[in-house]
């Protein structure tokens, strides 16, 4: 294993300054990469991510434990002119910025873009709202929920004519602005190294999601093509979809290619199926679309899960479980692949399962240090060390509640 | 292939501008899109990606979804093939493996996707990569991961989802499993992580010298974004369930029916913003601690809360409904669809929607650059390429093999 200083981004110092996981989410990525993440949280409460979700025996939530990983937790009430000025002065030595207020918030407090660029021209600054900093809509609130309907994902997810229901999760959108906005951050990153000039990113919520959706744009640009909700099934493939198991249990199968499902019958040992005259080709079994389901679903519903699997993974059939999380925990691939990591938390007295480090470098993977800090619990030894304030001026700051 | 934009995106830098990604070079080997995205992102920001593709079938996105006047290329192809340039290269011949290693000496990154063991098969292990330049950064995609029991199944999006266990949430309770909003969510989520690694690993290549391999599972990269999902089965023994519309989290929050059958999105994740809710509702009553004003309670009385919210909404219609909450602060939106997005002037202004002009398939429109940077905005350069447009330019200029030999290769199909 490599140690702390050759990671990829050691020597990288990041404020997050940011709430819940959007943007909070870019700086835990780049943590796990070597980062140095400095979590700065209002004195009471801090961030609400800390009452997101279940809550553990030191009431912060088992969602902050795990997506604060790394991070080191500091005070600042930025509503305070001597906070303000605590946090230019820890902007002057980051990199990177990471901050999803609604638009216009840090401006307000006179540490926006212009105002923070000047005390740092170097910056790289990570903006993630609902909506993105301009457009007609940008003041509204956004969350992930409002991101996914906004997007069209949610119209897309149910059954048809049913109601939309949840992508999945209700934090999909969140977790995918992280994503997008880690990959803007690295790219900006580049782009300082080489010419010594920061830039923010500007991302909307709602953009992630809708960037993933293929060609929904363009089929309705060119043909007026409106997708509904189709359950678990699309329109250009069958059998695709998920079929109840005699156990009651399910499983998802994506017959995509005509091999694919030549392989599916053979599993179900009725390799005729896959003869021309009968359900050979796609065209044909999307035409019998509800005939083929159903030859499908009177199988699946004739075996345990466990036999059905073995059959199709024996004959290299397109199918795998619908998972809880109870069968993740149980999966064997799960634990070769090193996908869970128990992590013993002190101030709880328990151990936490986390997932790890997505993706994995084979030669300078990601780790995770700790789980996430106690509310202020480095407060005094960052002020301390960037900003070399002793413990007195410490003493005083918490007397006066700026930390 | 020139493609021309017909509307200004609102990213446009000047032609010249240096991008965080020029000077580097990329191989696509991969097919559809779990991986090949990565290289899409970094084209956006100024990468050269070369799309390395079998001289007869091509990639099969191209034949994947809603066809277009171009025989080689369908809708997909044509959005998520962009700023790609396609060099055709038999790898199951040996010319066309020395090609393709001269290639990957000349290049930075390497992505593929292939089930785990045949890039291998052909004689193109890492070690192998590794030996022909030592600073190669290469992004492996797979359904499973390159380790492991199930390393050589065969996994896609679909099935991805449902092995990391994001398919088992998306849907009623009690009720089938469905699609969590589009089939290939998977397949862009592990390319962004790749996208991510790629970006990591070239900063260590940097300080180093010295490339790496990238290993994502499409299954671990969905797993990875399901919040407290492991944690709480870990500690508490909680299996969540499918939830409809709503959430764990908060009630209100969820999806309603409004009086003209359109829909909206309400997100009532804090007691202030219930609050505000019940007045735009007016019945602040509602809110009072001995009905529905804590959040614990509104979670115990779920489906009641929901009912009043769905009776509210569903006396208006959803223009009504969208401006009392704005109106009201309360978190709103509509449930789009994507005629409604082609509608919506936020899309427009923000430039989500770019239009441009394919040679062959006319006007295309297609999602635009994200994320935004401000002073190096991606942009786009062309739609997926014909197959193998840039196969001459690319061995001629880049590996120096002559006409003559081209001429020869194509003969025997190793381009």
């Amino acid at each position: 294993m490599n140690k702390e200083n050759d990671l990829p981004l050691a020597g990288i110092r990041v404020i997050d300054v940011a709430t819940v996981i959007a943007a909070p989410f870019c700086a835990t990525l780049l943590g796990e990469f070597g980062a140095d993440v400095i979590k700065v949280e209002h004195p009471v409460g801090g961030d609400t991510c800390r009452a997101f979700g279940t809550p553990t025996k030191r009431k912060d939530t088992l969602t902050w434990l795990s997506e604060a990983r790394n991070k080191r937790s500091v005070t600042l009430d930025l509503h305070h002119a001597e906070g303000k000025r605590l946090f230019k002065e820890l902007v002057a030595q980051c990199d990177v910025l990471c901050e999803n207020f609604r638009p216009g918030t840090l401006e307000k407090w006179g540490i926006g873009w212009e105002a923070l660029q000047e005390i740092n021209p170097r910056l790289v600054m990570l903006r993630i709202s609902g909506y993105g900093q301009d457009g007609p809509y940008k003041d509204r609130p956004g969350f992930a929920r409002i991101a996914h309907a906004v997007s069209g994902i949610a119209y897309l997810c149910g059954m048809p004519r049913g109601t939309p229901v949840t992508p999945g999760s209700t934090t999909l959108a969140d977790y995918m602005s992280g994503l997008y906005g880690c990959v803007g951050v690295l790219m900006a990153l580049r782009h300082r190294d080489e010419t010594g000039r920061g830039q923010y990113i500007d991302l909307g919520l709602y953009e992630s999601a809708f960037r993933c959706s293929e060609e929904l744009a363009p089929a309705y640009a060119m043909y007026g093509t409106v997708r509904e909700r189709k359950g678990p099934h699309i329109e250009v493939a069958c059998p695709y979809g998920h079929f109840p198991t005699h156990d009651g249990k399910w499983v998802a199968i994506a017959c995509t290619t005509d091999k694919l499902f030549a392989r599916l019958a053979d599993a179900m040992g009725r390799p005729e199926l896959a003869s021309s005259v009968v359900y050979g080709e796609q065209k044909t079994r999307i035409a019998s679309r509800d005939e083929v389901n159903e030859v499908v679903r009177d199988w699946c519903g004739s075996l345990n899960r466990e036999e059905l699997l073995k059959r199709c993974y024996d004959a290299h059939a397109p199918v795998g479980p619908i998972n809880n999380i109870a069968d993740i925990f149980g999966d064997r691939q799960f634990h070769a692949r090193r996908n869970l990591v128990a992590i013993d938390e002190p101030t709880i007295g328990e151990t936490v399962i986390v997932p790890n480090v997505v993706p994995r470098l084979s030669e300078t993977p990601g780790r995770i240090k700790r789980l996430g800090p106690k509310l202020g619990e480095h407060t005094a030894e960052v002020l301390g060390e960037l900003l070399g304030l002793d413990a007195a001026a410490i003493g005083d700051l918490r007397k006066q509640r700026v930390i | 292939m020139a493609t021309t934009q017909t509307e200004e995106p609102v990213s446009s830098p000047p032609a010249d501008a240096r991008l965080p990604m020029t000077g580097v070079r990329v191989i696509d080997v991969g097919t559809f899109l779990a991986g090949p995205y990565a290289a899409s992102i970094l084209a956006e920001f100024g990468a050269e990606v070369l799309k390395v593709e079998h001289p007869i079938a091509g990639d099969p996105m191209r034949h994947f979804g809603t066809a277009t006047k171009r025989h080689d290329a369908t809708l997909a192809w044509l959005s998520e093939a962009r700023n790609r340039k396609s060099v055709t290269l038999d790898l199951h011949q040996k010319r066309g493996i020395e090609l393709f290693l001269q290639l990957v000496a000349k290049s930075d990154v390497l992505i593929e996707n292939f089930r785990p063991g045949t890039m291998e098969s052909w004689g193109l292990s890492w070690d192998v990569l590794r030996e022909v330049n030592p600073g190669l950064v290469m992004l492996r995609v797979s359904g499973y991961g390159q380790t492991g029991p199930y390393r050589t199944r065969s996994g896609f999006s679909h099935i991805a989802h449902s092995f990391g266990g994001l398919s088992y949430l998306a849907g009623f309770p009690g009720e089938s499993p469905v699609t969590p909003g589009t089939s290939p969510l998977g397949d862009y989520v592990s390319s962004i992580f790749g996208a991510i690694g790629i970006l990591v690993a070239l900063r260590h290549k940097q300080k180093t010298g010295r490339g790496q391999v990238i290993d994502v599972g499409i299954y671990e990269a969905v797993f990875r974004i399901l919040d407290e999902l492991p944690a709480a089965y870990g500690l508490f023994g909680k299996v969540r369930e499918r939830e409809g519309s709503g959430s764990f989290i908060a009630v209100p929050h969820g999806h309603f029916r409004c009086k003209d059958g359109r829909w909206v999105a309400i997100a009532c994740t804090t007691q202030k913003m219930f609050e505000r809710f019940t007045q735009v509702m007016q019945r602040p009553e509602l809110n009072s601690s001995s009905m529905y004003g804590e959040q614990a309670k509104r979670l115990a009385a779920r489906d009641e809360v929901n009912a009043i919210v769905n009776e509210w909404t569903g006396s208006f219609t959803r223009d009504e409904v969208m401006k009392l909450c704005i109106d009201g602060e309360v978190p709103v939106g509509k449930l789009n669809s994507i005629q409604d997005i082609f509608e919506d002037e936020h899309f427009k202004f923000r430039g989500n929607l770019v239009e441009l002009e394919d040679d062959g398939a006319g006007k295309v429109t297609v999602p635009g650059v994200v994320p935004r940077l401000s002073e190096t905005p991606g942009r786009i350069t062309n739609l997926g390429p014909p197959l193998g447009d840039s196969t001459y330019e690319v061995l001629i200029g880049l590996l120096g093999v002559s006409a003559e030999e081209i001429a020869d290769l194509r003969r025997r199909r190793v381009v």
